[in-house]
Protein backbone atom coordinates (compact mmCIF):
# COMPACT_ATOMS: atom_id res chain seq x y z
CA UNK A 1 0.00 0.00 0.00
CA UNK A 2 2.88 2.49 -1.18
CA UNK A 3 2.56 5.43 -2.88
CA UNK A 4 5.30 6.47 -5.30
CA UNK A 5 5.54 9.93 -6.93
CA UNK A 6 4.88 12.40 -4.18
CA UNK A 7 7.02 13.80 -1.03
CA UNK A 8 9.35 16.20 -0.70
CA UNK A 9 12.71 15.06 -1.40
CA UNK A 10 16.27 16.09 0.59
CA UNK A 11 18.98 14.06 2.54
CA UNK A 12 18.20 12.66 5.83
CA UNK A 13 20.34 15.44 7.38
CA UNK A 14 17.75 17.94 6.14
CA UNK A 15 15.24 15.05 7.89
CA UNK A 16 16.62 15.25 10.73
CA UNK A 17 16.82 19.35 11.29
CA UNK A 18 12.38 18.54 11.59
CA UNK A 19 12.93 16.62 14.33
CA UNK A 20 10.86 18.11 17.13
CA UNK A 21 9.65 20.97 15.22
CA UNK A 22 6.34 22.29 14.25
CA UNK A 23 5.90 21.29 10.52
CA UNK A 24 2.50 22.74 9.73
CA UNK A 25 -0.29 23.98 11.33
CA UNK A 26 -3.56 23.38 9.76
CA UNK A 27 -7.07 25.57 9.71
CA UNK A 28 -10.10 23.41 9.59
CA UNK A 29 -11.94 24.42 6.41
CA UNK A 30 -15.09 24.17 7.70
CA UNK A 31 -16.66 24.50 11.27
CA UNK A 32 -18.75 21.74 12.58
CA UNK A 33 -22.01 21.74 11.01
CA UNK A 34 -24.98 19.50 10.82
CA UNK A 35 -24.88 19.15 7.16
CA UNK A 36 -21.71 17.66 7.20
CA UNK A 37 -22.23 15.53 10.48
CA UNK A 38 -25.33 13.72 7.96
CA UNK A 39 -23.50 13.33 5.10
CA UNK A 40 -20.59 11.90 7.20
CA UNK A 41 -22.84 9.37 8.47
CA UNK A 42 -24.53 8.65 5.54
CA UNK A 43 -21.72 7.55 3.93
CA UNK A 44 -21.54 4.57 6.49
CA UNK A 45 -25.17 3.82 7.23
CA UNK A 46 -24.01 5.39 10.41
CA UNK A 47 -27.39 6.39 12.64
CA UNK A 48 -26.91 7.40 15.75
CA UNK A 49 -29.36 10.11 17.94
CA UNK A 50 -26.76 11.87 19.75
CA UNK A 51 -25.91 13.02 15.88
CA UNK A 52 -28.89 14.09 15.12
CA UNK A 53 -31.25 14.90 18.14
CA UNK A 54 -30.16 17.42 20.75
CA UNK A 55 -33.08 15.76 23.37
CA UNK A 56 -31.12 12.50 22.80
CA UNK A 57 -27.75 14.09 23.08
CA UNK A 58 -28.48 15.93 26.17
CA UNK A 59 -30.08 12.96 27.29
CA UNK A 60 -26.74 11.12 27.32
CA UNK A 61 -24.40 13.53 28.63
CA UNK A 62 -23.31 15.87 26.01
CA UNK A 63 -24.34 19.43 25.66
CA UNK A 64 -26.11 19.45 22.43
CA UNK A 65 -26.04 17.43 19.26
CA UNK A 66 -22.09 16.41 19.16
CA UNK A 67 -20.00 15.47 16.36
CA UNK A 68 -18.48 11.91 15.73
CA UNK A 69 -15.02 11.96 17.48
CA UNK A 70 -13.42 10.43 14.56
CA UNK A 71 -14.97 13.56 12.37
CA UNK A 72 -11.83 15.75 13.97
CA UNK A 73 -9.99 14.12 11.09
CA UNK A 74 -12.22 15.88 8.55
CA UNK A 75 -13.08 19.12 10.61
CA UNK A 76 -9.19 19.55 11.11
CA UNK A 77 -8.72 19.58 6.71
CA UNK A 78 -7.31 22.85 5.35
CA UNK A 79 -9.85 24.04 2.08
CA UNK A 80 -8.16 22.15 -1.22
CA UNK A 81 -8.54 25.68 -3.08
CA UNK A 82 -8.43 29.30 -1.29
CA UNK A 83 -8.17 32.60 -3.24
CA UNK A 84 -4.64 32.83 -2.18
CA UNK A 85 -3.58 29.50 -4.10
CA UNK A 86 -2.96 29.66 -8.18
CA UNK A 87 -6.61 28.05 -9.38
CA UNK A 88 -6.00 24.52 -10.50
CA UNK A 89 -5.78 24.50 -14.68
CA UNK A 90 -6.12 21.36 -16.62
CA UNK A 91 -3.23 19.12 -16.61
CA UNK A 92 -1.90 19.92 -13.05
CA UNK A 93 -1.28 16.87 -10.82
CA UNK A 94 -4.16 16.42 -8.64
CA UNK A 95 -4.28 17.36 -4.93
CA UNK A 96 -3.67 14.97 -2.47
CA UNK A 97 -4.79 14.78 1.25
CA UNK A 98 -1.58 17.11 3.05
CA UNK A 99 0.24 15.20 5.26
CA UNK A 100 3.19 17.24 6.38
CA UNK A 101 5.24 14.61 7.29
CA UNK A 102 5.51 13.53 3.12
CA UNK A 103 4.49 16.83 1.55
CA UNK A 104 6.79 18.89 4.08
CA UNK A 105 9.99 17.11 5.34
CA UNK A 106 12.58 16.52 2.78
CA UNK A 107 14.28 12.86 2.57
CA UNK A 108 15.90 10.62 0.25
CA UNK A 109 13.10 8.31 -0.37
CA UNK A 110 10.92 7.64 -3.39
CA UNK A 111 7.95 6.04 -1.66
CA UNK A 112 5.80 6.15 0.90
CA UNK A 113 2.80 4.32 3.42
CA UNK A 114 1.15 4.80 6.79
CA UNK A 115 1.79 1.90 8.97
CA UNK A 116 -0.38 3.22 12.24
CA UNK A 117 -2.10 5.46 13.37
CA UNK A 118 -3.95 6.21 17.23
CA UNK A 119 -6.11 8.93 18.13
CA UNK A 120 -7.18 9.56 21.68
CA UNK A 121 -10.29 11.87 22.10
CA UNK A 122 -10.60 15.02 24.10
CA UNK A 123 -13.58 17.79 23.79
CA UNK A 124 -16.33 17.07 22.30
CA UNK A 125 -17.15 18.68 18.95
CA UNK A 126 -20.02 20.73 18.76
CA UNK A 127 -21.87 22.55 15.85
CA UNK A 128 -20.17 26.09 15.51
CA UNK A 129 -16.80 24.24 16.50
CA UNK A 130 -13.83 25.77 14.40
CA UNK A 131 -10.60 22.96 14.67
CA UNK A 132 -7.57 23.82 13.93
CA UNK A 133 -4.63 21.11 13.72
CA UNK A 134 -0.77 21.42 14.59
CA UNK A 135 1.32 19.09 12.70
CA UNK A 136 4.75 17.86 14.71
CA UNK A 137 7.50 15.18 13.90
CA UNK A 138 8.55 13.45 16.88
CA UNK A 139 10.25 10.49 16.14
CA UNK A 140 12.66 9.13 12.94
CA UNK A 141 13.92 5.61 13.46
CA UNK A 142 15.72 4.32 10.48
CA UNK A 143 14.84 0.58 9.13
CA UNK A 144 15.27 -1.93 6.36
CA UNK A 145 12.49 -3.93 5.70
CA UNK A 146 11.45 -6.31 3.20
CA UNK A 147 10.09 -3.48 0.62
CA UNK A 148 13.45 -1.58 1.03
CA UNK A 149 15.73 0.87 3.59
CA UNK A 150 14.02 3.77 4.83
CA UNK A 151 12.80 5.56 8.05
CA UNK A 152 9.58 5.42 10.21
CA UNK A 153 8.85 9.16 10.72
CA UNK A 154 6.21 9.83 13.39
CA UNK A 155 3.90 13.04 13.07
CA UNK A 156 1.95 14.25 15.99
CA UNK A 157 -1.42 15.90 15.56
CA UNK A 158 -2.91 18.19 17.82
CA UNK A 159 -6.17 19.17 17.39
CA UNK A 160 -7.70 22.22 19.15
CA UNK A 161 -11.00 24.26 18.90
CA UNK A 162 -11.79 27.77 18.64
CA UNK A 163 -10.84 28.09 23.19
CA UNK A 164 -7.43 26.13 22.18
CA UNK A 165 -9.21 23.00 23.86
CA UNK A 166 -7.61 20.04 22.86
CA UNK A 167 -10.53 17.85 20.78
CA UNK A 168 -7.80 15.00 19.88
CA UNK A 169 -4.09 13.69 19.73
CA UNK A 170 -3.30 11.85 16.68
CA UNK A 171 -0.02 9.61 16.49
CA UNK A 172 1.13 9.07 12.61
CA UNK A 173 3.92 6.55 11.54
CA UNK A 174 4.51 7.20 7.88
CA UNK A 175 7.53 4.69 6.38
CA UNK A 176 9.36 6.33 3.98
CA UNK A 177 11.89 3.92 1.44
CA UNK A 178 13.56 3.40 -1.49
CA UNK A 179 12.79 -0.01 -2.91
CA UNK A 180 16.03 -2.17 -3.12
CA UNK A 181 18.62 -1.43 -5.94
CA UNK A 182 18.12 -4.88 -8.14
CA UNK A 183 14.35 -4.79 -8.28
CA UNK B 1 -31.69 -1.91 14.70
CA UNK B 2 -29.89 -0.89 17.53
CA UNK B 3 -32.08 -0.08 20.31
CA UNK B 4 -30.98 3.71 21.37
CA UNK B 5 -32.83 3.49 24.63
CA UNK B 6 -30.23 1.11 25.71
CA UNK B 7 -26.71 1.12 27.23
CA UNK B 8 -24.17 -1.42 27.95
CA UNK B 9 -22.97 -1.56 31.86
CA UNK B 10 -19.53 -3.52 33.23
CA UNK B 11 -21.86 -5.68 34.74
CA UNK B 12 -23.19 -7.23 31.51
CA UNK B 13 -19.95 -7.95 29.59
CA UNK B 14 -16.66 -9.83 30.23
CA UNK B 15 -13.30 -10.72 28.19
CA UNK B 16 -14.23 -12.50 24.96
CA UNK B 17 -17.10 -11.28 24.50
CA UNK B 18 -18.05 -9.99 20.94
CA UNK B 19 -19.81 -7.30 19.63
CA UNK B 20 -22.39 -7.54 17.23
CA UNK B 21 -20.66 -7.30 13.57
CA UNK B 22 -20.84 -5.11 10.74
CA UNK B 23 -20.66 -5.86 7.50
CA UNK B 24 -20.94 -2.89 4.49
CA UNK B 25 -20.47 -3.01 1.04
CA UNK B 26 -17.68 -0.93 -0.73
CA UNK B 27 -19.31 0.48 -3.61
CA UNK B 28 -17.31 3.20 -6.13
CA UNK B 29 -20.48 5.31 -5.57
CA UNK B 30 -20.07 4.89 -1.48
CA UNK B 31 -16.41 5.82 -2.08
CA UNK B 32 -17.52 8.97 -3.99
CA UNK B 33 -19.80 9.59 -0.49
CA UNK B 34 -17.20 9.04 1.41
CA UNK B 35 -14.54 10.88 0.16
CA UNK B 36 -16.97 14.14 -0.35
CA UNK B 37 -17.87 13.71 3.53
CA UNK B 38 -14.28 13.32 5.08
CA UNK B 39 -12.97 15.61 2.22
CA UNK B 40 -9.95 12.89 1.76
CA UNK B 41 -10.10 13.67 -1.66
CA UNK B 42 -6.80 11.79 -2.60
CA UNK B 43 -7.27 9.67 -6.25
CA UNK B 44 -6.45 6.32 -4.67
CA UNK B 45 -10.22 6.53 -2.86
CA UNK B 46 -12.51 6.88 -6.30
CA UNK B 47 -10.45 6.67 -8.90
CA UNK B 48 -9.57 2.82 -9.98
CA UNK B 49 -6.59 3.95 -12.38
CA UNK B 50 -4.64 5.98 -9.70
CA UNK B 51 -5.40 2.85 -7.27
CA UNK B 52 -3.97 0.49 -9.71
CA UNK B 53 -0.76 2.62 -9.47
CA UNK B 54 -0.03 1.90 -5.61
CA UNK B 55 -0.92 -2.24 -6.01
CA UNK B 56 -4.78 -2.17 -5.16
CA UNK B 57 -7.02 -3.73 -7.71
CA UNK B 58 -9.51 -0.77 -7.62
CA UNK B 59 -10.53 2.18 -5.73
CA UNK B 60 -10.33 1.73 -2.23
CA UNK B 61 -11.58 2.97 1.37
CA UNK B 62 -8.98 5.56 3.09
CA UNK B 63 -8.39 5.37 7.01
CA UNK B 64 -11.16 8.04 7.83
CA UNK B 65 -13.55 5.66 6.93
CA UNK B 66 -11.92 2.62 8.66
CA UNK B 67 -12.06 4.51 11.75
CA UNK B 68 -15.29 6.21 11.36
CA UNK B 69 -17.04 2.40 10.99
CA UNK B 70 -14.81 1.55 14.25
CA UNK B 71 -16.20 4.21 15.93
CA UNK B 72 -19.89 2.76 14.50
CA UNK B 73 -19.04 -0.02 15.47
CA UNK B 74 -18.03 0.97 19.33
CA UNK B 75 -21.09 3.19 19.49
CA UNK B 76 -24.06 0.95 18.40
CA UNK B 77 -22.53 -2.08 21.09
CA UNK B 78 -22.06 0.54 24.08
CA UNK B 79 -24.46 2.78 23.86
CA UNK B 80 -25.50 6.59 23.49
CA UNK B 81 -24.29 7.22 27.27
CA UNK B 82 -20.62 5.77 26.42
CA UNK B 83 -17.17 8.18 25.36
CA UNK B 84 -15.11 6.70 23.10
CA UNK B 85 -11.35 7.45 24.47
CA UNK B 86 -9.22 6.17 21.95
CA UNK B 87 -8.64 3.97 18.61
CA UNK B 88 -5.34 2.62 18.90
CA UNK B 89 -2.71 0.95 16.39
CA UNK B 90 -4.86 1.20 13.02
CA UNK B 91 -3.01 -0.91 10.74
CA UNK B 92 -4.46 -1.01 7.22
CA UNK B 93 -2.97 -4.43 6.54
CA UNK B 94 -5.06 -4.94 2.77
CA UNK B 95 -7.53 -3.00 0.54
CA UNK B 96 -10.80 -2.47 1.33
CA UNK B 97 -11.81 -1.73 -2.26
CA UNK B 98 -14.77 -1.69 -4.77
CA UNK B 99 -16.41 -5.11 -4.85
CA UNK B 100 -15.81 -5.69 -1.41
CA UNK B 101 -18.18 -6.40 1.54
CA UNK B 102 -15.96 -5.61 4.63
CA UNK B 103 -17.16 -7.22 8.16
CA UNK B 104 -15.99 -4.62 10.97
CA UNK B 105 -15.78 -6.76 14.37
CA UNK B 106 -14.62 -6.81 17.94
CA UNK B 107 -13.93 -8.73 20.86
CA UNK B 108 -13.65 -7.64 24.28
CA UNK B 109 -9.75 -7.95 25.66
CA UNK B 110 -10.30 -5.68 28.77
CA UNK B 111 -12.28 -4.57 31.64
CA UNK B 112 -11.10 -1.68 34.07
CA UNK B 113 -13.64 -0.52 36.36
CA UNK B 114 -15.69 1.48 33.29
CA UNK B 115 -12.92 1.91 31.31
CA UNK B 116 -13.15 -1.09 28.37
CA UNK B 117 -10.79 -2.11 25.65
CA UNK B 118 -12.13 -3.83 22.95
CA UNK B 119 -9.69 -5.63 20.03
CA UNK B 120 -10.46 -4.42 16.49
CA UNK B 121 -10.67 -6.21 13.00
CA UNK B 122 -12.16 -5.91 9.61
CA UNK B 123 -12.04 -8.38 7.07
CA UNK B 124 -13.65 -9.46 3.71
CA UNK B 125 -13.74 -13.06 3.70
CA UNK B 126 -13.29 -15.49 7.19
CA UNK B 127 -9.32 -15.73 6.34
CA UNK B 128 -8.66 -12.07 4.94
CA UNK B 129 -8.29 -9.39 7.32
CA UNK B 130 -7.80 -6.36 5.99
CA UNK B 131 -7.18 -3.95 8.97
CA UNK B 132 -6.48 -4.03 13.00
CA UNK B 133 -6.82 -2.02 15.73
CA UNK B 134 -7.90 -1.83 19.52
CA UNK B 135 -10.88 1.07 20.90
CA UNK B 136 -11.02 2.10 24.29
CA UNK B 137 -14.53 3.35 25.69
CA UNK B 138 -15.22 4.43 28.86
CA UNK B 139 -18.63 3.08 29.85
CA UNK B 140 -21.04 5.68 31.91
CA UNK B 141 -23.12 4.12 33.85
CA UNK B 142 -26.01 6.63 34.29
CA UNK B 143 -29.26 5.99 36.76
CA UNK B 144 -31.89 4.43 34.65
CA UNK B 145 -29.99 3.68 31.54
Amino acid sequence: MATEGWGKQGTWEETENFLGKVIGVSVGADAVELGSIRKWLEAKEFYAPIHSDEKAAVEAGFKDIVAPHTMAFTYGLPAYFTPEKPLEKMGDTPRQIPVPVIFDVPAPCKLSFATSIDIEFYEDMYVGDKITCTHKLIDITHKTLSVGEGAFLTQEDTYVNQKSDKVARVLLVIFRFNPPVNE
Amino acid sequence: MTDWNKNISTDQIKVGDKLPDISIPITLQRLVMEAGANYDLSLFHHDKEVAITVGAPDAFANSFFNMGMYERLLREWAGPNARLKKIGSLKMIKFNGVGDTVTFEGVVSKIEENIVTVDLISRTSPTNITTTAFGIVQLNEVEGS
